[in-house]
């Protein structure tokens, strides 16, 4: 197992090395001139040429990657060519913001959504399996930004009890000192502030949890009826046991499987497309902060940002990779 | 259990805190790009420096005339090429230093002069400074010949022509007065959320949090008597505008602008929310561009003119928030209106008839671009350029819609030969004519273009305004602008679409907000009950 994983980290390197490749491609591709952008509307056409000198955009585009190429490899993510700071200074800022978002959504969809499932699948074609049906396929269909003002809507501007975006009220601010950047880590050693954090937390991240709610909803149900109709569960309730133990001991075990996968890639899926999410919540976010990127033409921070988030995702792949040994003794890695 | 009981128990402490620091907190529609004064353009970055800096002229609230800011006084030599302004005593910048004639100098001699050491690298530019003064130091177009300390409050700035705006245009929220010292220290920090930012202004910067918030104190030493009145302002950064209003309903944000008109009924019909409207200082238009062949015909872009039913065009997409007139310049500059001026009346026979002349009895394909974002001059521009595309059409005028990501739309516009027809605007820096029209159709032209692609000179025109520019006689400018208004309406290379008031809102505990025509304001005067 210890070579395995070995493998696999050293398998990270050439996967990078495409992304950062494509990531580069690609946004070069986008039409647009970062100074442009940063020159505002109304610069002159020779004063932007200067600027494209200054930023090195002029060079053929072989060379710029090449050039960003042997940066990453000094551990240097650039600087960003609109605000001057350093993109690893401002990816520290914000990791932790998106983490705990995707966290937090996370365990929204865990918790609700294994029991919701198991439920279904327990009791087959009755009234809660209809309702954990037809929820999953609404929920995986629900436009995120129309569920998200909708969620501040109701619960922020009409019944005022949930804050409608942000991390923090105004005044707890003052008081709330940062250490880690997970503001429900920081809070806890500082409890005054804990409530107000939480609170601004659960809207946003209902609405970035309600998707892969649906979706492991869903995969647990079929999941857990795939693993009840096996054999070994006819034995096991032939024998006598009682319905939990068949359930919890024999069936859920192994149903877990395909669960977990699901649960580490949508943990990916939800760091990457917190956009939406923290546009309506204004949550300082690596979302937010990639598409502003964009919008910007900020070469060095959407690379940046990028490549941050597909190693998360890869490292999250191996996790789980991982984590079938535990659940199913029967899988080896080699 | 014990902590959420704690921290009900220390909320309510907290609650009892609240009520003694009143801090303001606005709903920016976005982050400030950059702290540094003279190195921006972008609204958001000037509403937020506005807080942090003083400029030498201020203006009356809600109006652009001008008023003592950081000088108290300044006068023209006869001949209108020397501004000598008077500075205050007494005021300090927020890190202690004195704000003398060498900080003046100082500030100006970064924007101005390209060799300045105390310039910055990188991402710092100074565009502004070359497009409201003609030019760099060592430039031929240069306005600005020297600027100097006269002594330790008085600064003189001479020009190799006469420049009557002048006080104007540097009293714009671009100049703020910086801390010589604190750029000097910060250096190619300065202006970012790592290096602060250091003004005389009411607010100084307590921390910047990208992505999140900017955070400002009050300035205690600040020169104004009781003055500023509330603790503080959280600049949150909110660029959805339905995020942002719901915010404010929420409470949670107690002011904000770029409130989309469509959005009036909705903050009327709430009691604990006002809607406010900021004095119209800008222009949406249609520009048509010469260089296609049918556009190049007067008669036919008068047609286009005719053809548009400015009006109804206005009434269903601005309501109450926007005029529409056949003047360039916005209401604000009534003076400088032509009397000889009336719009194009709505006649479609009439247009018909015109393209007719020109030749087009049958029309011809348009492409109309419009813009990929929203502005307060056109804040549905697909919409709106739609409802002008539907009244083309009944003239034979065949549209084909098109657009382009904001960055490109703005740099193709002009790579020649151009669009051919397409929808921009503008919001004016300072109150001077010359600032709405030098830009659209001083010589040469920055994105029109004559039938064999190069830029579009009209020489009539630029005489005018040239003279205009440097007159110090305000009757005679009068007459020059007026005669401009003329010129401009009978090209009709920019139609005029509509002059819009831009919607801002706050929540009903808030007193004291009077927001200016030229796009920020100073927060000092605001109070939350």
């Amino acid at each position: 197992m210890w070579a395995y994983t070995a493998r696999r980290l050293l398998g990270i390197i050439p996967v990078l090395f495409g992304i950062s490749l494509l990531v580069f491609l690609f946004l070069h591709l986008i039409p647009g001139d970062p100074a442009v952008v940063m020159l505002g509307e109304r610069a002159e056409p020779e004063r932007i040429a200067a600027l494209r000198e200054k930023l090195g955009l002029e060079r053929p585009l072989w060379e710029q990657y090449l050039f960003f190429v042997g940066n990453l490899l000094q551990g240097d993510l650039g600087t960003s060519i609109f605000n001057q700071l350093t993109v690893k200074e401002q990816l520290a800022r914000r990791w932790p913001a998106t983490f705990e978002l995707a966290i937090a959504a996370t365990l929204f969809a865990v918790i609700i959504g294994i029991p919701f499932g198991i439920l279904a699948a327990i009791r087959k074609n009755s009234l809660i399996d209809n309702l954990a049906t037809s929820f999953s396929l609404l929920g995986v269909s629900l436009p995120v930004f129309w569920l998200g003002l909708l969620l501040v809507y109701l619960f922020a501007v009409n019944l005022q009890w949930l804050p409608a975006g942000g991390r923090l009220s105004i005044d707890v601010d003052a008081l709330f000192k940062p250490i880690t950047g997970f503001y429900v880590l920081d809070a806890l050693f500082q409890p005054q502030t804990f409530w107000d954090v939480a609170k601004h937390l659960i809207l946003p991240a209902i609405t970035l949890g309600t998707i892969p709610l649906a979706i492991l909803t869903r995969i647990t149900r079929s999941a857990m009826l795939e693993v009840l109709s096996q054999d070994y569960v006819r034995t096991a309730r032939a024998k006598g046991l009682s319905e939990r133990v068949v359930i919890w001991r024999h069936a859920f075990k192994n149903a877990l499987l395909p669960v977990v996968t699901i649960i580490g890639l949508q943990f990916g899926t939800l760091l990457g497309g917190a956009i939406l999410t923290e546009t309506i919540f204004s949550w300082p976010g690596i979302g937010s902060w990639i598409y502003e990127g964009i919008l910007n033409r900020d070469y060095p921070v959407v690379q940046g940002g990028v490549i941050f988030v597909a190693l998360v995702f890869v490292v999250v792949n191996l996790v789980v990779d991982l984590s079938y040994a535990l659940l199913d003794p029967r899988i080896q890695y080699r | 259990m014990k902590y959420r009981l704690l921290g009900i128990l220390a909320l309510g402490l907290l609650g009892s805190l609240g009520m003694a620091q009143k801090i303001l907190v606005f709903g920016s529609n976005g982050e400030p790009a950059s702290l540094e004064s003279g190195n921006i353009t972008d609204g958001i970055s000037i509403y937020a420096q506005r807080q942090i800096y003083d400029t030498l002229v201020d203006f009356k609230p809600g109006s652009t005339d001008p008023q003592a800011g950081l000088a108290v006084s300044w006068f023209a030599s006869p001949d209108g090429k020397t501004w000598t302004f008077r500075l205050r005593q007494g005021v300090k910048f927020h890190d202690g230093t004195d704000f003398d004639a060498n900080a003046v100098v100082f500030n100006v001699n970064r924007w101005w002069d390209p060799k300045d050491p105390s310039r910055i690298s990188g991402g710092s530019n100074y565009e502004i400074w070359g497009e409201l003064f003609g030019g760099y130091k060592g430039e031929k177009g240069s306005f600005l010949a020297s600027v100097s300390a006269v002594d330790k409050y008085t600064v003189r700035f001479t020009f190799n022509n006469p420049v009557p705006y002048f006080p104007v245009a540097i009293g714009s929220g671009y100049f703020g007065i910086a801390s010589p010292a604190a750029i000097k220290a910060a250096g190619a920090k300065y202006g970012t959320a790592a290096g602060g930012a250091v003004g005389t202004g009411p607010f100084k910067v307590k921390e910047w949090r990208p992505g999140d918030r900017l955070i400002l104190e009050k300035n205690t030493n600040y020169w104004k008597k009781g003055s500023p009145k509330s603790d503080g302002v959280v600049f949150r950064f909110i660029k959805d505008p339905a995020a942002r209003l719901a915010e404010l309903k929420a409470g949670s944000i107690d002011f904000t602008t770029d409130i989309p008109p469509a959005n009036l009924k909705d903050l009327q019909s709430d009691r604990n929310l006002r809607a406010v409207f900021r004095p119209s200082f800008n222009v949406g238009y249609l520009a048509l561009n010469p260089s296609h062949k049918p556009l190049s015909d007067v008669r036919v872009r008068q047609a286009i003119a005719m053809a548009i039913n400015k009006k109804e065009i206005v009434k269903a997409f601005w309501g109450d928030l926007g005029v529409t007139n056949g003047h360039f310049l916005p209401g604000s500059f009534k003076t400088y209106y032509s009397p000889k001026v009336t719009d194009y009346e709505y006649n479609p026979a009439k247009a018909k008839q015109l393209l007719a002349e020109a030749g087009y009895p049958n029309g011809f394909d348009l492409e109309l671009w419009y813009m990929p974002v929203s502005r307060p001059y056109f804040p549905t521009p697909k919409e709106i350029a739609e409802a002008m595309g539907a009244d083309l059409s009944a003239i034979g005028i065949r549209v084909k819609f098109q657009t382009k990501d904001w960055a490109t739309y703005l740099n193709d516009r002009r790579n020649p030969p151009g669009f051919q027809a397409y929808m921009l605007g503008w919001t004016g820096d300072y109150g001077d004519p010359s600032n709405f029209f030098d830009p659209h159709f001083a010589s040469p032209i920055s994105d029109l273009f004559d039938s064999a692609g190069n830029k579009l000179d009209i020489k009539e025109l630029n005489s005018v305004l040239a003279k205009a520019a440097s007159s110090s006689n305000q009757a005679e400018r009068v007459k020059l602008y007026q005669q401009a208004d003329e010129i401009t309406f009978n090209l009709a290379l920019r139609i005029p679409i509509v002059h819009s008031q831009p919607l801002v809102a706050q929540r009903a505990n808030i007193s004291g907000w009077v927001p200016s025509p030229l796009g920020s304001e100073s927060f000092e005067d605001i109070v939350k009950r």
